[in-house]
């Protein structure tokens, strides 16, 4: 299409990096913040705050909890129209139990799925959750967001756009997109080997935004290729549903074949029976672990079709001690508490499967493993907003000169998603230390003062980039780092002034969840001012240096 | 810049060729892969999931291809044409499975 393969790659590169960047640096900020999404709750919660707890006796502790349970307003509301007759007030036919938890989590999440009568689709379930102590199976108030993991996490893959799947497409477009950004990168790229070590912060703005830009981008492109690459395979099924489609027979007839080989059942019997001990199943799976040489907490408990003849209970090993995602399953008759099942050694497919979600998602235990991929995705975002950044450098003056808002349109964009978004994320903790503890729809509040934020940020960034027009520096940049700087501040007073554990409590007693979400904010804090400090000192025009190489770019 | 030397209409229809025609062509790949797996004798979960890592890949090179490639009739033939035609084959196999 272009005059060569080259400048071909290279436009792919600018624009659908541009385009897509503006997604990509939200799912790579979040991303690197979900990494720690547990020890944002623990921020968020206070209420949580202890030490992360093994799961606890089923018969003792998560029974009762199960059995107070009932499904949520919202699952009954959604199914109302799939069923023949009127809704019952209490669903008494439990048909799926389950406890999952992780080696950070000192709070359980549960769920159980119920039975509808006269439901169209026998199948179909209404489902409730809840949170407990697993230390004394209380439940935890019901509004209160998980904003790491139920939040940010989610934000991460699906940008918190549900109507019609909509926000996963486009993380889903974006992640294709890194990837081809990433191989069109280093095409446009001949001396990719040098420009490794090559960072020149002394010359002209354009040029040293360009070093970074190729430095964050090819130091880590396996850790960017390999996340945007696993992402995407997670959610492949989303992406192309084929074997729910297309595929479906085909599905359906390997569905038989296997309920065939696990010998699972996979329908209620109809006759009630007791259950027989889950704790001493419990121990009889962690007994079968340990002769395999494997750690032995349990990460997920499952009852299927709790209390019916048919039923079974699984137990799943918690991963901690391995990148691949795995449980090896064991399956107990849940009447008598015989082994029906344990899932067989995975086949190489599903090695090298597990392996690129366990990578992804690390439910391994390795701390400095952690800290690496939340610098391995602030890479990213550095990498992007240099994009940003040269893409508007590398215009402005052109633009300027012809009377074009094209520059200025992009720095108000990348004023939104750089510094806007983490205006956006500061005030969601802001208002998280503000909000009243029993106000109703807290959670709703907090997600609201986000977006809120967000926009109000977004509305600045476009009013205060109006020098960019006139080729100069948009004083938006250098406002929202000091506004960044202040609420990062404000935020951790707020959570001495409401909870008492300010950093000397914290790190004296190490208690690592919250002092370490105060010092990441406080690290923040100080980048942002040195940052606006920066940015004030460079308040006039820079002259035009442009070199054979840079045009070579454009 | 080079872009100006092609008329919109040939440029938007480049980028549909890559998302859009890459998109049914990965499709076809992938649902031509699962059937002729299966039906070679690897379980499904062993197709599907194979299928799925190389669909990304194949999704990359065929995005890059659309913009390389000099002739754009022959990009949609080849994306579009290649995959609906692998789409039906692997319905064909899927047919005689069951």
């Amino acid at each position: 299409m272009m005059q060569n393969f080259r400048l071909a790659m290279a436009w792919v590169h600018t624009w659908f990096g541009l385009l897509l960047g503006f997604v990509l640096i939200v799912v790579f900020f979040f991303g690197s913040l979900s990494v720690f999404d547990r020890e944002i709750d623990r921020w968020a919660i206070p209420e949580t705050r202890f030490e992360p707890q093994p799961m606890p006796s089923f018969d003792e502790i998560l029974r009762p909890a199960f059995e107070s349970m009932q499904p949520t307003e919202e699952s009954v509301a959604a199914m109302r129209g799939r069923v023949d007759g009127p809704m019952p007030a209490h669903f008494d036919t439990p048909i799926r139990w389950g406890a999952y938890t992780t080696h950070r989590d000192p709070v359980l999440g549960l769920f159980a799925g119920y039975q509808v009568p006269n439901a169209k689709n026998p199948d179909e379930l209404v489902w409730g959750n809840r949170t407990i102590d697993p230390r004394s199976g209380d439940a935890l108030p019901d509004d209160r967001l998980k904003i790491g993991s139920r939040f940010f996490y989610p934000l991460h893959y699906s940008l918190n756009l549900h109507w019609m799947d909509l926000g996963y497409w486009i993380v889903g477009l974006a992640a294709l997109v890194m990837l081809v950004a990433l191989v069109t990168g280093v095409i446009m790229h001949r001396k990719l080997f040098r420009e490794l070590f090559t960072f020149r912060p002394g010359k002209s703005k354009q040029r040293s935004l360009l070093d970074l830009h190729n430095l964050t981008g090819v130091v880590a492109l396996p850790f960017h290729f390999m996340f945007a690459f696993t992402g995407l395979v997670i959610f492949a099924g989303i992406y192309f549903p084929v074997t729910h489609t297309q595929l479906e027979p085909l599905h359906e007839l390997h569905e038989v074949l296997d309920a065939e080989e696990t010998g699972l059942p996979h329908e209620r019997a109809g006759k009630p029976a007791a259950m027989a001990s889950v704790d001493a199943m419990v121990r009889e799976a962690q007994r079968r672990w340990a002769e395999r040489d494997m750690a032995g907490e349990v990460g997920f408990l499952a009852v299927q079709y709790v209390d019916d003849a048919n039923g079974y209970v699984s137990v799943y090993r918690a991963g901690t001690d391995r990148i691949a995602l795995t449980g090896e399953g064991i399956h107990f008759k849940a009447s008598t508490g015989e082994v029906l099942r344990e899932d067989p050694p995975p086949s190489v497919v599903e090695r090298v499967d597990e392996f690129l979600t366990g990578l992804h998602l690390q439910h391994f235990r390795h701390w400095m493993l952690r800290w690496l991929y939340v610098f391995g995705g602030l890479m990213g975002c550095v990498c992007l907003a240099t994009g940003f950044l040269f893409f508007v450098e590398k215009r402005k003056r052109q633009h300027a000169k012809r009377g074009e808002s094209g520059a200025r349109v992009v720095d108000a964009l990348a004023v939104t998603t750089v510094t806007g978004m983490l205006v956006a994320t500061l005030a969601m903790l802001v208002a998280n230390r503000l909000l009243p503890d029993h106000l109703p729809g807290r959670g709703d509040w907090e997600q609201y003062s986000f977006w809120g934020a967000w926009l109000l940020a977004m509305a600045h960034a476009f009013l205060r980039t109006a020098p960019v027009a006139r080729a100069r520096l948009a004083p938006a940049w250098r406002e929202q780092c000091l506004a960044v700087a202040v609420m990062a501040v404000t935020a951790v007073l707020l959570n001495w002034v409401t909870t008492g554990d300010h950093l000397l409590r914290t790190l004296r007693d190490g208690y690592w969840p919250v002092a370490g979400v105060d010092l990441f904010m406080l690290t923040g804090a100080v980048i942002a001012l040195l940052a606006a400090r920066r940015l004030g000192l460079r308040r006039r025009p820079l002259p035009v240096a442009l070199t054979d190489e840079e045009a070579a770019h454009a | 810049m080079a872009s100006l030397t092609v008329s919109r209409f040939h440029l938007v229809s480049r980028v549909a060729a890559a998302v859009l025609g890459g998109y049914l062509f990965v499709w076809g790949a992938m649902a031509l892969g699962v059937a002729g797996l299966f039906a070679l004798g690897m379980s499904f979960h062993d197709a599907e999931h194979l299928c799925a890592m190389l669909a990304f890949l194949v999704y990359l090179v065929v995005f890059l291809w659309s913009f390389a490639a000099p002739d754009l009739r022959r990009v949609w033939l080849i994306l579009a044409g290649g995959g609906a035609l692998m789409s039906v084959l692997a319905s064909l196999i899927q047919h005689a499975l069951i």
